[in-house]
């Protein structure tokens, strides 16, 4: 009897998922259908003009990631290294406390300390760039990089101290010291563990809707114009998930192709976070 | 030549660890410093007025507790049932890895993705419109990954020597399930729950296509059409708007209740927490 | 050994040691001396404080937060303990091989040279020759000449726990802390450690902690026993190899050899 109800359950549970998927698949099909790749590599988003281009979005997205892996992994990294290969347990334990803190805060809450105390410094200090707000896409990766700090310290923690004390005695027993241990050693052998955490903060990082939402100011169709400055970031831009927390989701359920439009960047979406967020998770816990 | 390398690094590193714990301080102070004026009986038993520039969030908080209470009632459940098939219905173990990592990728999905899907079918196809009922159902959907791998953990975390002496003893599966599994791990249940719902409680994604407004409702009265009021969505709504001086410490305190919700939750969960070491963000 | 050559040559010792963890006591009045040329057992049951008073010797027992040490550890005279010292050089000097051989993931070449590399430049020629040297001292030269390049752990564990003791002289230690160092291994490899300890004890003292009385017995020439009294591990009998085994007077030593028998 629990056995039939567990199995109906899951089954139920499972469904809902493959549901999800299918359901994103199936409504999206027109936008493959019409556009093809030039829906991926157009880069421009009209939809009263029925053009569905969504290379600014996935560069928005990328771009709010790439800038918040890289400001939170070696910072995540070294308060990782230094919780683990310095503090005594005891210290360990406490000083995870406002860390653990910091990763339940809301992502509106977010979003909200971004507008009161991000816009206005992005604005301030790099007026270099001449930026028309405060709310660009640099502002929305400095928030990301907070937000996805946590999990880079927590799982960093994790993948160093998976590698044996017995390793480190022994380095030291032959009179190597703590940096030499901890970059001979330690380092190396975890290695695979913090790539799968930074994938695992990639795959956060794409999804984050709200906070991303309120600072990156949502202008569509903003592509880099020179490639590898700083200046295209300081321009307001647009993600996948900010387009999708628009108000165009509710417009689009209207059109038939705009609809497709919309579900194809959730089809893109998922399938982004779930595959960074399959690998993390593979190079964390290689075998059953 | 060493030496410094080495006080260096630790100068680095613990430089780093400053920086996250003076972050992470600064920011909880800085939601409890402009919150704190906000905070009043009447904040918390009245509704809002003047479009949130008076009045309180009786009835966010109202609605955001009806959310919770439902995703909690459908994800327990399923979470137990996908939980003892991984422990104990399933044989394979390939299979069963493959469910492990298809979790922990469903833990990992954008929540508005989830809003999304709760949009099509249950907005649109069931007809129901703006409903408690599909926001409940798309929170429990968003939580149930997350209840799943703490319960798994919890549950193979439970001594060997129980399941020997039961089985031991005659006990079938279905007893063994009853008399030991569940029975030493509803802490988990409890705990996975918290977690979950700790998450849920702030999310915004999930429910703002498919359960809430921001203004004009109070209980919901029946399934269609019955859209409630929630916290992280006013907080939402308030902070797109450019801060007229009234709104300002009311925004503040509607996020720092919210704060405080999340954290107590998540405290409870703590004990559990710490003892199975669960990271990757469930 | 006379007790005068033992007091002028004593290349390590401990006087006095107590060991305290998180208010425990571990060790108490601990002395001891070993001379050059010298292979000191220390035996005794399992949890009395060995592998703690081990480590006292190298400093490695501060790795363990919480531990607390009184009393001090001379090396050649001068107190490792003192403010000044250089923690790392004397781990280089003071050198262990531990129960379970702990090889680097990285090639036999590289292990052997681990340790050695850091100390001062060398260049490629001298890393060749202090590689097949240290190789050599080890009786592990003719076996591995061929696969330096390969991964260490592809070695059988007798190999491996060789393969560590090399790595540990090439650092040119003046004394070897040897931590049951033959517990994990097969018999043949154990002999082949033990003929291994009885060459190198010339030039380099040996303190081993064995579990195993027959090679306590065998090996070493100055032997104490460490056993719980009093709730706290102490020295309870020290003295030559022939007369503790021969006559022991202290009753935990009497109780100790009864429970095992072997001749």
């Amino acid at each position: 009897m629990t056995r039939l109800l567990s199995w109906f359950l899951s089954t139920l549970a499972l469904g809902g998922f493959a549901l999800l998927l299918g359901v994103f698949v199936w409504q999206s099909a027109p936008i493959w259908q019409t556009e093809g790749t030039r829906y991926v590599t157009g880069s421009a988003w009209f939809y009263r003009q029925h053009q569905f281009g969504a290379l600014s979005l996935v560069y928005g997205s990328i771009a709010v990631t790439a800038v918040s892996l890289l400001l939170a992994g070696p910072l995540g990294l070294g308060a990782a290294i230094f919780l683990s290969e310095y503090l005594p347990q005891r210290a360990r334990l406490w000083l995870k406390i406002p860390i653990e803190l910091l990763a339940g805060i809301p992502s509106v809450v977010f979003g909200l300390l971004g507008i009161a105390l991000l816009r206005d410094w992005v604005y301030r200090v790099f007026t270099h760039f001449d930026p028309l707000s405060g709310d660009t896409l640099l502002t929305a990766g400095i928030l990301l990089a907070v937000m996805i700090l946590p999990t880079v310290v927590t799982l960093c923690d994790d993948a160093l101290r998976s590698v044996p004390g017995r390793q480190r005695s022994a380095a030291r027993s032959l009179g190597l010291t703590g940096a030499e241990v901890v970059w001979s050693v330690v380092l190396p052998q975890a290695l695979r563990g913090i790539g799968a955490a930074g994938l695992l903060a990639v795959g956060r990082a794409l999804g984050e809707t709200v906070a991303v939402f309120l600072v990156i100011g949502r202008q569509d169709n903003n592509l880099p114009h020179p490639w590898f400055s700083l200046a295209p970031l300081l321009e307001a831009g647009q993600s996948l998930t900010t387009k999708l927390g628009g108000a165009e989701t509710n417009i689009a359920f209207g059109d038939h192709l705009h609809w497709a439009a919309i579900m194809g960047l959730g089809l893109l979406l998922l399938v982004l976070t779930a595959g960074a967020t399959a690998l993390g998770t593979l190079g964390r816990t290689p075998h059953a | 030549m060493r030496r410094g390398m080495d006080v260096g690094l630790g100068l680095l590193t613990g430089g780093c660890l400053l920086a996250c714990l003076t972050i992470a301080g600064g920011l909880i102070w800085a939601i409890v410093s402009r919150g704190w004026g906000a905070l009043s009986l009447s904040f918390f038993t009245e509704q809002i007025a003047l479009v949130g520039a008076a009045g309180g969030i009786l009835w966010n908080l109202v609605g955001t507790t009806i959310l919770l209470v439902t995703a909690f009632l459908v994800c327990a459940p399923l979470a137990v049932a996908l939980t003892l098939l991984e422990r104990v219905w399933l044989k394979q173990k390939r299979v069963r890895h493959w469910l492990r990592i298809g979790l922990y990728t469903a833990n990992g999905l954008p929540s508005i993705v989830f809003g999304l899907f709760g949009f099509l079918v249950f907005v649109q196809w069931c007809g129901w419109g703006k409903s408690w009922l599909a926001g409940g159902l798309v929170l429990a959907m968003s939580m149930l990954p997350t209840v799943t791998l703490v319960l798994i953990e919890r549950m193979a975390a439970i001594p060997e020597r129980y399941i020997i002496a039961a089985t031991g003893l005659g006990l079938n599966e279905e007893q063994l399930v009853w008399a030991v599994l569940l029975r030493q791990s509803w802490g988990g249940l409890i705990s996975g729950c918290l977690l979950g719902l700790a998450r849920a409680a702030g999310e915004t994604a999930p429910i703002m296509f498919t359960a809430t407004i921001f203004a004009g409702a109070t209980l919901p009265k029946a399934v269609v059409e019955s859209p409630v009021l929630t916290l992280p969505y006013h907080i939402f709504i308030l902070a797109q708007d450019s801060f007229a001086p009234g709104i300002g410490t009311k925004i503040w305190g509607a996020a720092l209740v919210l704060l405080g919700l999340v954290f107590s939750m998540s405290l409870a969960a703590l004990p559990s927490r710490l003892r199975l070491h669960e990271e990757s963000h469930v | 050994m006379s007790d005068n050559t033992a007091q002028t040559n004593a290349v390590l010792e401990a006087l006095q040691l107590d060991v305290r963890a998180r208010g425990k006591g571990i060790l108490q009045n601990v002395s001891m001396r070993v001379a050059a040329g010298q292979i000191f057992g220390i035996i005794g049951p399992s949890g009395a404080g060995k592998s703690t008073l081990l480590r006292c010797f190298n400093r490695l027992s501060e790795l363990t937060s919480g531990i607390k040490v009184r009393g001090d550890v001379r090396l050649k005279g001068r107190s490792v303990y003192s403010a000044g010292t250089d923690v790392n050089a004397l781990r280089a000097r003071v050198g262990m091989l531990f129960q379970e051989p702990v090889v680097f993931p990285t090639d036999i070449r590289s292990n052997v040279l681990f340790g050695a590399r850091r100390l001062r430049k060398l260049s490629k020629t001298d890393e060749a020759d202090l590689a097949e040297t240290s190789l050599r001292d080890v009786a592990l030269w003719e076996e591995v000449r061929d696969r330096l390049a390969q991964p260490a752990g592809n070695l059988s564990l007798g190999q491996q726990q060789r393969l560590c003791l090399a790595r540990t002289l090439a650092v040119q230690p003046e004394v070897l802390l040897m931590d049951e160092p033959t517990s994990s291994l097969d018999p043949r490899s154990t002999g082949a450690i033990e003929e291994l300890m009885l060459q190198l004890k010339s030039r380099h003292s040996i303190v081993l902690v064995t579990h195993n009385l027959a090679q306590a017995r065998r090996v070493s020439c100055v032997v104490a026993c460490v056993s719980v009294r009093n709730g706290v591990g102490q020295i309870v009998e020290q003295g030559t190899s022939g007369a503790l085994f021969g006559s022991p007077q202290s009753p935990e030593l009497r109780e100790y050899l009864k429970w095992d028998s072997q001749a």
